[in-house]
């Protein structure tokens, strides 16, 4: 299988990028789209050319580390995927694939494919975590929590932080990452002694990193490996709107 | 201020608008009934609505809200603008979004064209009386079905009118059911009748509003 992969090249954060292709041949249905990149980077490398960077972790779906995008798409042409879950069977022989960073002022380029995202960590830092006593575990049993209540928490629980939300957003929003992080605590006993703060400072440091804001075009809910419900923004919005009444 | 501020200002006063719009529309398909029984019935119904006090306070709301909406919803177009300086070679947005989604912008200028020139064509002639003035029909009301029928008897003015419900229509099916989402409102099955909900509206406010210029031109 021969492909022509239209690359964004940028050497450094300050630096300016352009695209480059790179006619790519001995590639196969089943690699892939990871493995298409480093059979790619082999190649440059024999060539005594610079590798083009991008990120990756577990290669199986559930680290939230290798999003770019792909001709027009987060992740590539289909709906829930992370980038490394996409194979070449995807795409025809012949083909040129656009592949570039994820674009938001609050994700800077460092370099190719590669995008600073602490941003996201930065929104964690504001509340994205319980107080909890320290010391042995606590009885399972001691806080009793409904099937319903456990099953949506885990369903916001699962965003794995890719960024695709913020890729694909037209406003370069976040509202559905930062939305999955509040609303799996907030929902829980275990986060309603910091759930007013919690939901506050988050949305806070979500717009000072300077991240749109939502007007529901459900991109983001389409892109999302993990699925995330565009209602985890309304309910951000409820939540928003009753600690701001309330406290 | 924050973003949610912005937008529940947004919201609020687009839901606001959204019951303006049935209000304005049933009293709008007293125009299809024949001449003889709407003519008297819509000057007698404008009439009473320009003498009502508390119809003037609501209408006070009314021209707040638009401006409130319009100046909020282009504060946040501005900043979500600036959210990102370079964008994608190749975007296929319409693969996860629908177009009215990623348009709201540009629909809201179309319909506020629209706006000005409806309110130059009729709120600026009868209640400010600018422009040629307004006559008296048998009865005693300011004849506004006349101002209506001689405005749709012009070709260029039907075609504006009933072309730009169509942007119209598109708004108020996006716009509806996410000003519910911006106001906190997240219940999973409620959202998608929502959804369905606002299609209606959209439909009914774009057909409606669209048709009648339509066939007061050919009656």
């Amino acid at each position: 299988m021969k492909v022509t992969c239209k690359i964004w090249r940028q050497e450094s954060a300050d630096s300016k990028g352009n695209f480059k292709s790179y006619e790519t041949d001995g590639l196969t249905e089943d690699m892939s789209f990871l493995e298409a990149l480093d059979h790619l980077n082999e190649i440059l490398v024999l060539k005594n050319e610079r590798v083009v960077a991008f990120e990756y972790d577990c290669r199986e779906g559930i680290c939230g580390q290798c999003g770019v995008f792909i001709n027009g798409r987060a992740h590539g042409p289909h709906d829930h995927v992370t980038t490394c879950q996409l194979h070449m069977r995807s795409f025809k022989d012949g083909d040129t694939i656009v592949i570039e960073p994820w674009r938001a002022n609050a994700f800077p380029i460092l370099k190719d494919l590669m995008v600073d995202r602490s941003a996201f960590d930065r929104i964690i830092e504001q509340g994205g975590f319980i107080t909890a006593k320290t010391g042995t575990a606590p009885e399972a049993n001691a806080i009793l929590i409904s099937k319903e209540v456990s099953d949506k928490s885990m369903d916001a629980a699962a965003c794995i932080g890719c960024g695709a939300c913020v890729a694909t957003c037209k406003n370069a929003s976040a509202a559905l990452f930062t939305s999955a992080k509040i609303n799996h605590l907030n929902s829980l006993p275990q986060g309603r002694p910091e759930a007013h703060k919690r939901v506050l400072e988050m949305t806070q440091q979500m717009q000072l990193e300077g991240f749109g804001s939502c007007t529901y075009t459900g991109a983001c809910e389409v892109e999302c490996p993990a699925e995330i419900s565009i209602s985890n923004i309304a309910e951000m919005n409820a939540r928003y709107l009753k600690a701001k009444l309330l406290s | 201020m924050s973003m949610f501020f912005r937008k529940s200002v947004v919201a609020t006063t687009g839901l606001f608008l959204c019951i303006f719009l049935i209000v304005h529309l049933s009293a709008n398909s007293l125009l299809l009934l024949p001449e003889s029984i709407a003519r008297s019935l819509y000057n007698s119904y404008s009439t009473t609505l320009r003498e009502s006090t508390l119809i003037n306070v609501v209408g006070y709301i009314l021209y707040l809200s638009i401006i409130l909406h319009v100046v909020y919803a282009a504060i946040i177009t501005y900043k979500n603008r600036k959210t990102r300086s370079v964008s994608y070679a190749v975007n296929h947005k319409s693969e996860n979004s629908s177009w009215a989604s990623q348009n709201m912008g540009f629909l809201g200028v179309l319909v506020l064209v629209f706006i000005v020139v409806h309110m130059a064509n009729f709120w600026a002639r009868i209640k400010l009386g600018i422009g040629e003035s307004v006559g008296l029909d048998t009865d005693g009301y300011v004849d506004v079905y006349q101002v209506t029928y001689d405005l749709f008897h012009n070709v260029y003015y039907v075609l504006f009118y009933s072309i730009l419900m169509i942007p119209l229509g598109f708004h108020l099916f996006h716009g509806l059911k996410s000003a519910f989402k911006s106001l906190g409102f997240y219940h999973k099955k409620g959202l998608r009748i929502l959804a369905k909900i606002s299609l209606v509206y959209a439909a009914v406010m774009a057909i409606g509003f669209g048709i009648i210029p339509l066939i007061v031109y050919f009656k």
